[in-house]
């Protein structure tokens, strides 16, 4: 229930009495029509009845007789599904009928038992009601009348009848036109309300696609003019964004200014202890050198810790690859080092670019510093669209099979030979984890190691 | 060999200091950032060693400002900002080598050399002219491999005619390059230096260009 699109529960609200006003109102204007085409149907056969009643006798013989038939020629023809009769009750089975339209052709209507006492108990009045008529039991409406004639005891019941089925297939006929009008009308309103929800709420969804930007990292910040509304809420997600990155702006900066704040106090101590050869040196030498791996090793993890939470934080890839391409060679003077760049250009990572430095720097320092002289830088696309690989390849010696997994341990140094090595592979690991990446290592076509990192990018907008 | 070290911690300051002068280099220091430019901007140094946190103006901007001015000497960086991108910085700016503390001082005075070595032209540490060997790695001369005793001034005027051999080196040049700034400066001891490194190594080997100033050569060269 808490979960239901905003869309759809306004529509359905909507529904809710939109549905059943529209259908009472089909029903309500179907009744009123039938009342009205009763009404013009029981007018002739109620000034029959009148009529009748009006020139009906009974003679000496008490036998009844009219002194004007009804005009209306229908009267005349047999079957004709118009008839007037005047007859008694007797209680058991068919009227006795006295007198009688020609069209009912000596037949008679068989009127319900409930009529019949409708008619007992309300004499004078007029009593509508079904009947059946004398053409194959036609169904007919007939209006009647009970009423004493002078010169006779018993009441006798005057009756008119018309055929009802035009009157029925027409109410029908309305029934259906009105429905099917309504259910137009349902169907179009709900679109109407459906689009007018849509469009009242572009702005709501205008403002999910620029988070969306933002966290995919295509905009720093959550542009564009929003209704009063929703105002407030894109600017406390601004300065959300901006508080976000200030956090961990300022944690990297605590991080780095405690790493100066360390170093150069050890490198002191360190150089102190170096130029003594007894034993409370080679102590401060030995401690010292643990607190500087020690500052070394938690200083990258606090640092890897405040990554992949920063929003909306690119770097672009190339620029990153270039600047390191410029300074390896400066660093390696001594080598004739030819870096290849290669692949996809114009990618951009998803996060921040000194940590993409980190990695991609780490592993391009190894493979300089190991390599012949060819180190191979190579990007692409991934099709998974979110993802890239960037791929660092060189011929040197390279790495056996087996140690693989050791190089990626943590502060794991293969090298102890070369001062100060290490592989960085631990480092770039754990920045990589951090971004939900993932470092392979392999085998290179031209000889030495190849180091794969898939990392997220963002996804150009289309 | 005259070097600049810019560094704000006192201590380390004089660490590296003592590590240069005792490897024959006339050092001068500097504090802060301002003095630090100052200096480089004024003194014809053969190497800087640069710290890149420091009071006044940052290492970077300091690095900056000497190369927009045409300054070509060797600058080493020793900080410790150990990210890429502040190394990716610091060899924009020009520096010429990075190295970040916590550092062994020996590391420190080979990646001196090397920055001196290739910034005078040479391969090695060991610089040949004839028989007379320079080993500016022990601080060292030897003429047909016997070692010669020298004074660190020695040594320093010799090593700078070594990596600039076959030039004429003005007396201002050597004074500029074998002292450290608060060393008494007269050009007259210079004359005092040469007349007693020709006579360890041999006095045709250190010629007077009169007006201009000294070279050193090689004496079969000159005969042949």
């Amino acid at each position: 229930m808490a979960n239901r699109s905003l869309v759809s529960s306004l529509v359905r609200s909507a529904a809710l009495w939109a549905v059943p006003a529209l259908l009472i109102a089909a029903i309500i204007l179907t009744l009123v029509y039938r009342n009205t085409i009763y009404r013009s149907f029981d007018d002739p056969l109620e000034s029959a009845v009148t009529a009748l009643i009006a020139s009906v006798e009974v003679d000496e013989e008490g036998q009844l007789r009219l002194t004007r038939e009804p005009l209306d020629p229908r009267y005349q023809r047999a079957l004709s599904g118009r008839y007037w009769l005047i007859g008694q009750d007797e209680g058991e089975g068919p009227l006795s009928i006295f007198v009688a339209s020609r069209s009912l052709y000596g037949e008679s209507v068989s009127i319900p038992e409930t009529a019949l006492s409708d008619l007992n108990a309300k004499a004078g009045e007029f009593i509508r009601s079904p009947v059946l008529g004398p053409d194959e039991n036609e169904p007919l409406r007939a209006l009647a009348r009970q009423v004493v004639l002078p010169g006779m005891d018993d009441p006798v019941i005057v009756l008119a009848a018309a055929d009802r089925r035009p009157a029925s297939r027409s109410i029908s006929q309305f029934a259906v036109i009105a429905l099917g009008l309504l259910i137009i009308m349902t169907v179009g309103l709900m679109t109407a309300m459906w689009m007018q929800v849509r469009v009242g709420l572009r702005p709501l969804f205008a403002l999910t696609d620029r988070v969306t930007d933002v966290r995919e990292g295509r905009e720093a910040q959550v542009d564009g003019d929003y209704p009063p509304e929703i105002e407030p809420l894109a600017q406390e997600l601004n300065s959300l964004i901006s508080h976000n990155k200030n956090i961990v702006e300022r944690a990297r900066t605590h991080v780095g200014n405690l790493a100066h704040a360390l170093k150069t106090p050890i490198a002191v101590l360190q150089n102190e202890a170096r130029l003594k050869d007894d034993t409370p040196s080679e102590i401060v030498n030995r401690q010292t050198e643990i607190m500087a791996s020690q500052v070394d090793h938690h200083l990258r993890r606090a640092r890897a810790a405040a990554r992949g939470q920063s929003i909306g934080v690119t770097a672009p890839v190339d620029e990153v690859i270039d600047s390191l391409v410029r300074t390896l060679p400066r660093i390696y003077r001594d080598k004739e080092l030819e870096i290849v760049r290669r692949g996809e250009a114009g990618l951009i990572f998803r996060g921040a670019k000194r940590d993409l430095e980190e990695m991609v720097g780490n592993l391009m320092d190894n493979a300089a510093k190991w390599t012949g002289s060819r180190v191979i830088v190579n990007t692409e696309l991934l099709s998974s669209e979110v993802d890239m690989k960037i791929t660092i390849e060189d011929d040197g010696p390279g790495l056996s099979e087996k140690d693989y997994a050791e190089a990626l341990k943590r502060g794991a140094r293969l090298d102890e030979a070369t001062p100060g090595s290490g592989l960085g592979l631990s480092i770039v690991d754990d920045l990589c984890t951090a971004y939900k990446g993932q470092v392979t290592l392999g085998k290179s076509d031209i000889g030495g190691l190849k180091v794969s990192l898939t990392l997220p990018r963002v996804r150009p907008n289309v | 060999m005259r070097i600049l070290v810019v560094e704000d911690d006192q201590d380390l300051s004089r660490q590296l200091h003592q590590a240069l002068k005792d490897t024959g280099y006339a050092v001068d220091v500097a504090a802060d950032g301002e003095e630090g430019h100052f200096l480089g901007d004024t003194e014809p140094y053969d190497a800087v060693i640069l710290d890149l946190g420091l009071p006044l103006i940052d290492g970077v901007s300091i690095l900056q400002k000497w190369r927009a001015d045409g300054k070509t000497f060797p600058v080493i960086i020793l900080t410790a900002r150990d990210q890429w991108s502040e190394k990716v910085a610091g060899f924009d700016a020009g520096a010429d080598d990075y190295l970040t503390k916590p550092f062994h001082t020996e590391e420190l005075l080979a990646r001196l050399r090397a920055l001196i070595r290739r910034a005078s032209g040479h391969t090695t540490d060991m610089i040949e002219l004839g028989d007379l060997t320079v080993d500016n790695r022990s601080a060292r001369a030897f003429v047909s491999g016997a070692p010669i005793k020298l004074t660190s001034h020695e040594f320093r005027l010799l090593s700078y005619m070594a990596s600039h051999q076959g030039r004429v080196i003005s007396r201002t040049e050597l004074v500029e390059h074998i002292y450290d700034q608060d060393f008494d400066r007269d050009s007259n001891t210079i004359e005092v230096f040469v007349g007693r490194l020709r006579r360890k190594i041999g006095t045709d080997r250190i010629e007077t260009v009169r007006g201009l100033g000294y070279r050193l050569v090689d004496p079969e060269d000159s005969k042949a």
